[in-house]
């Protein structure tokens, strides 16, 4: 039911994909958010969360990606998603998290924006 | 004229026993062909119901979920009960992304999802026994 699975997809120059698929609650949050302080340590500014794979976000999962974005915003990094499901793009839209972060409809326009900006 | 879709289950304390609700809320929704998008609303909103009750509730936490199928804007009605201390709603502050991201705290985000995810949502509680009731009806925002 809903089996969590994470992994680093790519990682080309400062930029790192993680592509996250099934459940992200308190588990899965937190295994994001390590993987995302592992990755920040090792130099990458610009994480990209993958999100086809993934139907349902629950407010502690939220949380543990609110901690991910506060790390790329203290080193001045940037926190970017794709390939939302139309009510994880609405619980963004109600969180106001596209203030903060960077949408896109697929990882194909993602990499195509967020690479020459490194 | 058809009649609603019911399905009343109490959550075993387990590991993502949520999610069972939201399987519930999944079953009776196919049942009278509502709009899978925003069925995954209606789930989520669900899950947050159910995570609130586990969490913060004591004792059974019972579902009931009716899927009502022949208005002319099909609904889905779904409540969630738990027997713990209560609360007040009202003193539930909204919660704010720039305060959260400054804050050590950054949960509190489940009774806004929950209002801004559904269009009715009633919460009732007392010392033994909350309830939020909420409805989603085909069509709603």
């Amino acid at each position: 039911m809903e089996t969590f699975e994470l992994k680093v997809a790519e990682q080309q120059g400062t930029l790192a994909v993680m592509e996250v698929a099934g459940y992200i609650n308190n588990e899965g949050g937190e295994a994001v958010a390590k993987e995302a302080r592992k990755l920040l340590d090792a130099g990458h500014r610009t994480l990209l969360l993958d999100l086809k794979a993934t139907r349902i976000i629950n407010s502690i999962g939220i949380s543990l990606l609110l901690e991910v974005l506060e790390r790329t915003i203290e080193v001045q990094g940037a926190l970017a998603f794709c390939c939302l499901t139309p009510s994880i793009a609405k619980t963004f839209q109600i969180m106001g998290l596209s203030q903060y972060t960077r949408i896109f409809p697929d990882r194909t326009s993602a990499l195509a924006e967020l690479l020459p900006a490194q | 004229m058809a009649k609603p879709v019911r399905v009343r289950l109490v959550l075993p304390r387990v590991a993502r026993a949520e999610l069972l609700a939201s399987r519930a809320v999944e079953e009776a929704g196919q049942r009278i062909a509502f709009p899978r998008d925003t069925l995954a609303e209606v789930k989520l909103a669900v899950v947050e119901a159910c995570l609130n009750a586990l969490e913060y509730g004591a004792g059974d936490v019972e579902v009931e979920v009716v899927a009502h199928p022949n208005d002319a804007r099909a609904w889905i009605e779904v409540a969630v009960v738990d027997h713990g201390p209560g609360f007040d709603p009202s003193t539930v502050t909204r919660p704010v992304l720039e305060d959260k991201l400054r804050s050590k705290r950054k949960r509190g985000w489940g009774l806004e999802l929950i209002r801004r995810l559904m269009d009715e949502v009633e919460i009732t509680s007392e010392p033994g026994r909350t309830k939020i009731r909420m409805i989603r009806r085909r069509g709603g925002e």
